[in-house]
């Protein structure tokens, strides 16, 4: 078999073999496209001569006294490959890339693993994969890429996560993002890792590989590798990219003269005085009025500049990487800037011993990226603000209200005057040990402190919405945390007569410290110095506050395979933690599976070339219990925002609230999950499916009860019920063409999941306070239903003439909004309300495709999801109906019903409820997007190598260029969402950008 | 040293950071065990009581009369955001407004609060007086609440103990709870200092007394109809009343103008620079027709229904407490236009006394004019909002005491103090008690027009819905209630906590 494959790898790679007796063997090294690859080690078989290629991949190498010497191949990156040297002249190696081959290693936790002897379901990103388009954040390289893995950037603001949902929404309230481990630091800081850091990302998806994480792997597991220096002479990286952003989409509104004509339309349907005269609308018939949604945007351009020096000997390596990121927002006064630092250097001391130190840093910067979407944000206020009020009056001073726009404020001068600014330092660092013990037995002490500092500044003065109600103030938060992580393990790894063993056993104690000390100051006599002297306020407001956790684990891992054909592993962990009254729990899982295609009778199969079936059931943990939530506390202020009680008004007296009862039974959520896959390569792996089918049960699941009043209000953690996700989801590979340099790939991937809520302790349902002014009441749980179902009443469009005497009955008349009278009581009332749609898609998919012709590369991106809808808070306030909307501004409001043009548009009538939370704002938000497409120019390297250039590349590259949906808002693709139940919610959320951006990567 | 020995160093040094301690310290914050020890503790535990009624989510805001707008003293806007007040006014609220969830929190959360003091007072080291000082307060504020919470919701939980989350209490009968209201004011009484020189803000002996008076004056109406209360209401009054401790300022509507006024009996204090701001005076109460000077404007919350306005003695109180000539801004001039003029979009007459909030150097902090222009119209205030003062337990005393066995010449005395600072002639001798009592309610609306629904639980105990239904303008936003009118007497528990209990059954009519 072996011979087999090495056969047909000498004929798929052209290889020619040479022969020379005692001349030193020559050669060269190529990677696929017939670029050269520097740093790789060549060495003879059965021997200790060895040496590494030079810049241009170049070697040579004493052959040694074998008759018919073997070399070896090896490079990071690629798969070792072994060249039987049988003729003389130069020999050149084609290496084949790491990629979707059986024999890859991949990360797991605590070690690393053959991928064809694993029994979990996870997916991989690799290097090459994010390279291909400009990456701002970690969690976009897994965005359309992986079965089971949904990624929705849910706010266009700089610098905001991404929300990832690996196989559904697993937890209510406590967070859905997968576990972030980055080169084995658990929960490590994500934006310390820029694209061009990352060597590969392993998405671990069922228990078999999460539940090595216990309490905190149930949302799954996102494994980062960071790169490392190879052997050879330094490389010098340089990539730059420049980019524009722009908001994709303008909504309709409406200008000056239409929005004063409705507004004394209306008028007079109140039976009110007309808000604007005729001369005003006469004026309107040449000044259009402003255009808010213009006034408040731009079109920032964004860039990124990464150096990576890397390099190393065979007893050291070294990668500095220094990247930083310049990231205007698309609306004024905003923007997020971050610089990173790497330094990853390991040193191998000698056989026995390794060792590995590691620094990454990353400071980041930001003003106004915080907006949560809420209908009083800059960015809302500019679609619901009076088109006929000017940005300023004559003398050049905001005008900032308008007695026909939303109760905000002036949204221009909003953005411009209001700051929240903040900024931070994080540094991680790694110290890592292995050492060798025995033959087969490896000690491994790895060690990661992470220390960081923040600080948040807050400005509203006299010019914002604070400060025109007297409530002006300036504020300064501090922040200081670190964390500590040990993990110590020992791996034995043993191979005899086919059978092949390895154990992990693991003690791991994590703790950490964090402490905040938060400065407020009212009223301050001037604004000349911003934020930076508090003393200047009236009243001054201190408060400080600190936290610490700590965890202790036990963890032991078993993994077998007979022949590679027979795959068992098993793991259990035992989680301690500092935030529970019964402080451990534990985790178990096992893992089966079946290399079918290793089998004797399959093993010679053209067609079939990989054939495994996979079995896993094991529960991880979801950590969603913060500290001292088991402790009634008594607060120290912190009644909205009162300092104190005056007893006379002026003298302030401190006071101390008692908190709400707290549960002391609190545990962890368990996720139990079973799953069962099949991968499967066709034509020597040309073809590639894989298929898992799975079923979560969610147990204890954590929900911030409210607490009723008469205990205090508020709400306390308990554990309420249970829900389930169950799917399936695939991926499909296939070259399709492969000619001389012309080659395609594509990769299609989908998912189903289907997220039920099973029990609510007892309770039928829970309806939900929500985010946001604009969105109460809006979100319920209901047994039997999916998490966070839109909640309200069923519009039916508007009550038609010759319903009158129908609509009388719910003292509506024609015009009127109508609505579902669900109990038929004849009227509208809370036990009309009911389910009205679901945030959750049925299912995603992505497709992409890699098109290369020679030194010219192609790829682009489509994603989308199917079969989930959006509750809007935006429209109604579009439609001014109530609230803090005083007028319309959209031109949907001009085709209001009238009695010869009867609509759905409701009409403005004291009668009509329009306003109140319906399907009428629930909307389809199925998409697909064009979500990345790309076009690299590779530079010949014999044009740049005289300039002693190892490898340049141009490329252009557009993401959201192209979006299908019917949702009529920004860009269904954004919510508000801060939790499983308010998927899907959307108020004044800032879209995705469309952009255009240039970049060169220049390699010396 | 043989680097073999690295990994056991490793190994040991791990060892050495020993196992982690899983116990949790919340080093930042106060924890029951080991609080109340000091006098400061406990008072800062009382602070916390006050301030529990300050924000807007309890009665910082005109959301705590929510339920009150079927009075005819408070109506609001036909169509803005005012679904709630609005709701109610035309008798059709229900339990999802979240205007109604502020009237349940805010008493609830003050009464939370002071059933932690009166659970550990007694744990403090530090003098005798100085506790049971502390104690009375926290017995005026639970009592205060809980009066509060019975009259707008009926049948409320008496809770005096300290719950926890698995703890369902039920809904306690009307009469459970006056016991515990009337047994926790004797408390106060007996444990609070006649004043506290300095702290306008404490509840005094005295306003124990006066809300004392005024829950036993209630007692005798809807729901209990314990006529047998009027003669210990008159009681309780007539001993504030003979304290001398309080007269009636001479100016109407000065008293809404300044801060802890000779007339104060307990009021709550704000601060808006302290984050503590009184927003039911100010924008609130402004039209949205009216505009100052520098572009802010008002919120038409609540103003009287017109026949209320039009019925109103024709007196100084009425001409201080009515605002009927708006300033509309109209091409950029401030114009005068009557309350009624098609010009205004509401037409409706406002209240004058809650524009200015507090007035320093003749400016306002809420609405800051003169009789020609606004200048500013500011939602944030520092005026105290009082809830009990003189004229109350002065009206209090002449109703109780007319009837029970007068009206005296002390009940004409009583009211007719009220009568002459209003600018009103004095009350006709000889009315019957009856005739007395109609003549004190009338007094009461008017004094207290707007008041945190003084008038409401008037109509409540007295059960005047029908009057005040049939003496309603058709302009007002229509009675769309279609139920049982005697329903519309309670307000509906709000939702929110009917969903934390389903053994809990809703006021009927709801």
């Amino acid at each position: 078999m072996k011979r087999l494959l090495l056969q047909l790898l000498l004929l798929a790679f052209g290889i020619s073999v040479a022969y020379a007796q005692q001349e030193p063997i020559r050669g060269k090294v190529l990677d696929p496209n017939g670029h050269p690859v520097p740093g790789a080690t060549v060495s003879l078989k059965n021997s200790r001569i060895t040496t590494t290629t030079d810049a241009e991949g170049n070697f040579q190498i004493q052959p040694g006294k074998s008759k018919t010497p073997v070399l070896i191949v090896t490079s990071v990156g690629y798969e070792e490959s072994d060249v039987n040297v049988t003729s003389g002249g130069s020999i050149s190696v084609n290496m084949k890339p790491v990629s979707k081959s059986m024999n890859d290693v991949v990360v797991i936790g605590y070690g690393t693993q053959r991928k064809v002897t694993l029994t979990g379901a996870t997916a991989s990103v690799g290097a090459t994969e994010i390279a291909k388009r400009p990456i701002v954040r970690v969690e976009e390289a897994l965005q359309g890429t992986a079965p089971g893995v949904a990624v929705e950037s849910t706010s266009g603001m700089p610098g905001t996560p991404l929300a990832v949902r690996i196989r559904g929404t697993n937890s209510l309230t406590g967070s859905n993002e997968p576990l972030y481990v980055i080169d084995g630091f658990i929960g490590g800081n994500i934006e310390s890792v820029p694209a061009s850091d990352i060597e590969s990302l392993e998405i671990l998806k069922d228990a078999a590989a999460t539940a090595i994480y216990g309490s905190r792997g149930s949302n799954g597991v996102v494994m980062i590798t960071t790169k490392s220096g190879r052997s050879g002479k330094a490389r010098i990286d340089f990539n730059f990219w420049e980019q524009n952003n722009q908001i994709p989409k303008e909504l309709s509104l409406m200008n000056a003269l239409q929005f004063a004509t409705v507004v004394n339309q209306q008028d007079a349907e109140l039976g009110q005085a007309p808000g604007f005269t005729q001369a005003q609308l006469d004026g309107f018939q040449t000044n259009p009025g402003t255009n808010w949604q213009k006034a408040l945007q731009r079109k920032p351009w964004v860039n990124d500049y990464n150096l990576t020096i890397s390099g190393g000997t065979e007893w050291v390596n070294y990668l500095f990487s220094l990247d930083h990121l310049d990231q205007p927002g698309m609306i004024l006064n905003q923007y997020y800037r971050r610089t990173t630092f790497r330094s990853n250097v390991g040193i191998k001391v000698n056989d026995r011993m390794n060792l590995q130190f590691n620094v990454a840093a990353v400071i980041p910067e930001s003003r106004n990226n915080g907006y949560q979407g809420d209908i009083t944000d800059p960015f809302a206020q500019a679609y619901q603000w009076d088109p006929t009020s000017p940005i300023k009056d004559s003398n050049g001073n905001y005008i900032m209200r308008s007695a026909f726009a939303s109760n905000g404020t002036n949204p221009v001068a909003q953005a411009n005057n209001s700051l929240n600014d903040a900024n931070s330092t994080d540094i991680t660092g790694t110290g890592r040990l292995t050492y060798r013990l025995l033959k087969g037995l490896t000690f491994t002490s790895d060690n990661y402190y992470e220390i960081n500092n923040n600080q948040q500044l807050t400005l509203n003065g006299p010019l914002t919405s604070a400060g025109l109600v007297g409530e002006d103030y300036a504020a300064t938060n501090n922040g200081k945390s670190w964390n500590f992580q040990n993990s110590n393990f020992l791996t034995y790894h043993g191979n005899w007569s086919g059978h092949s063993l390895t154990l992990t056993a693991v003690y791991e104690q994590t703790n950490g410290e964090a402490s905040n000390t938060n400065a407020r100051s009212n009223n301050l006599s001037t604004y000349a110095l911003g934020y930076y002297n508090l003393g200047l306020g009236a009243t001054q407001i201190i408060s400080s506050g600190y936290s610490s956790s700590s965890t202790q684990s036990y963890v032991g891992r078993l993994s077998y395979s007979y022949k590679d054909r027979y795959l068992l592993s098993a793991s259990i962990r035992d989680d301690g933690s500092s935030h529970l009254v019964k402080k451990y729990s534990t985790f178990p899982s096992v893992g089966l599976g079946w290399n079918i295609a290793r089998e004797k009778w399959l093993e010679n199969s053209r067609f079939i070339s990989t054939l495994k079936v996979r079995g896993s059931w094991g529960i991880a943990g979801n950590q969603a219990v913060p500290a001292y939530s088991s402790i009634p506390t008594i607060g120290v202020g912190g009644i909205e925002n009162a300092a104190a009680y005056y007893y006379d008004g002026k003298t302030p007296s401190v006071y101390t609230p008692l908190g709400s009862p707290v549960s002391t039974t609190l545990k962890w959520e368990d996720d139990e999950q079973v799953d069962g896959g099949i991968d499967a390569g066709f034509w020597g792996d040309r073809v590639t499916l894989s298929l898992d089918v799975y079923h979560k049960h969610v147990s204890n699941l954590l929900y911030n009860l409210p607490t009723p009043y008469w205990a205090g209000g508020g709400n306390h953690e308990a554990n309420i019920g249970n829900l389930e996700n169950q799917g399936i989801e695939f991926g499909i590979g296939a070259t399709p063409v492969q000619i001389h340099k012309f080659k395609w790939n594509l990769y299609y991937n989908m998912s189903f999941n289907t997220n039920k809520v099973l029990s609510l302790s007892g309770l039928d349902n829970i309806i939900v306070n929500n985010i946001g002014s604009a969105q109460t009441g809006v979100s319920i749980l209901k047994v039997g239903k999916p998490v966070g179902e839109f909640y309200g009443y069923d519009f039916l469009g508007t009550w038609k003439t010759s319903e009158a005497a129908a609509a009388a009955k719910y003292n509506n008349k024609p015009g009127d909004s109508r609505y579902l009278d669900v109990n038929n009581d004849g009227s509208i009332t809370g036990s009309d309300e009911v389910p009205i749609g679901n945030g959750l898609p049925k299912y995603t998919f992505g497709l992409s495709n890699d098109l290369s012709y020679g030194d010219w590369n192609l790829s682009f991106l489509f994603q989308g999801t199917h079969g989930n809808q959006i509750y809007s808070g935006t429209f109604p306030y579009m439609f001014g109906d109530q609230g803090d909307a005083r007028n319309a501004t959209t031109t949907e409001i001009l085709n209001t019903w009238t009695p010869t043009n009867q609509t759905n548009i409701p009409t403005v009538s004291p009668s009509s409820q329009n306003y109140i939370n319906s399907s009428r704002w629930v909307y389809n938000a199925s998409y697909i997007k064009l979500r990345n497409i790309n076009l690299t120019y590779h530079v010949p390297d014999h044009f740049v190598s005289r300039a002693k250039i190892r490898s340049l590349e141009f490329y252009v590259s557009g993401q959201n260029l192209w979006t299908i949906t019917k949702y009529p808002g920004y860009d269904p693709e954004v919510s508000n969402q801060t939790n499983g139940i308010t998927q899907g919610l959307e108020t004044g959320m800032i879209p995705n950008p469309r952009t255009y951006t240039f970049g060169v990567r220049l390699g010396l | 040293m043989k680097q073999k020995y690295i990994p056991f160093l490793f190994l040991l040094g791990t060892l050495a950071a020993g196992c982690q301690k899983l116990n949790e310290d919340p080093k930042a914050s106060l924890t029951p065990g080991t609080y109340f020890q000091t006098q400061a503790d406990l008072d800062a535990a009382v602070a916390a009581a006050y301030t529990e009624l300050t924000p807007d989510y309890a009665f910082g805001f005109t959301s705590r009369m929510t339920s009150c707008f079927g009075a005819d003293d408070l109506t609001t806007d036909p169509a803005l955001n005012k679904g709630d007040y609005r709701a109610f006014d035309e008798l059709n609220g229900n339990d999802n407004a979240s205007n109604l969830l502020n009237q349940w929190q805010g008493p609830w959360s003050c009464a939370y609060q002071a059933t932690n003091v009166l659970l550990n007072y007694q744990h403090v080291n530090s003098t005798e007086t100085a506790k049971n000082q502390d104690a009375g307060q926290a017995y005026f504020l639970r009592a205060f609440s809980y009066y509060y919470l019975v009259r707008v919701f009926g049948p409320v939980p008496v809770v005096t103990y300290q719950p926890n989350t698995s703890d369902l209490p039920q809904r306690d009968s009307v009469a459970k709870v006056y016991n515990l209201i009337v047994s926790d004011l004797n408390m106060a009484i007996a444990y609070l200092p006649p004043t506290w020189p300095g702290q306008p803000g404490k509840a005094t002996q005295n306003a124990a007394r006066a809300l004392l008076a005024d829950v036993y004056l209630t007692m005798t109406g809807y729901p209990l109809n314990q006529s047998s209360y009027y003669a210990q209401a008159a009681a309780e009054a007539d001993t504030v009343i003979n304290s001398g401790q309080y007269t009636l300022v001479p100016d109407y509507l000065t008293v809404f103008q300044t801060n802890n006024s000779t007339e104060s009996i307990f009021g709550l204090q704000f601060n808006v620079s302290g984050g503590a701001p009184e927003r039911s005076y100010g924008a609130s109460a402004t039209p949205l027709d009216e505009s100052g000077a520098d572009g802010t404007g008002g919120w038409d919350d609540y103003y009287p229904e017109i026949n209320f306005y039009l019925n109103a003695p024709n007196c100084i109180r009425s001409k201080e407490t009515f605002y009927d000539t708006l300033k509309l801004k109209i091409n950029g001039v401030f114009t005068r236009v009557p309350w009624n003029s098609p010009l205004t979009h509401a037409g409706h007459p406002y209240y004058k006394k809650f524009r200015a909030g507090l007035v320093t150097n003749g400016v306002g902090d809420g609405v800051s004019e003169n009789d020609s222009v606004i200048l500013s119209i500011q939602p944030s205030t520092n005026k105290v909002m009082d809830f009990i003062r003189y004229p109350m337990v002065l009206l209090d005393y002449a109703e109780a005491s007319a009837m029970s066995g007068g009206p005296t010449a002390a009940s004409y005395s009583a009211i007719n103090m009220v009568r002459a600072r209003a600018g009103e002639p004095p009350l006709p001798p000889g009315l019957s008690a009856t005739a007395f009592q109609d003549s004190v309610v009338t007094e009461r609306g008017y004094e207290f027009a707007g008041e945190n629904g003084v008038r409401w639980f008037d109509v409540v105990r007295l059960q005047l819905l029908p009057q005040i239904i049939a003496a309603r303008s058709s302009l007002e936003n229509p009675i769309t209630n279609t139920g049982n009118l005697q329903d519309k007497y309670l307000a509906p528990i709000p939702a929110y906590d009917m969903a934390n209990d389903p053994s809990w059954v809703q006021n009927s009519g709801y």
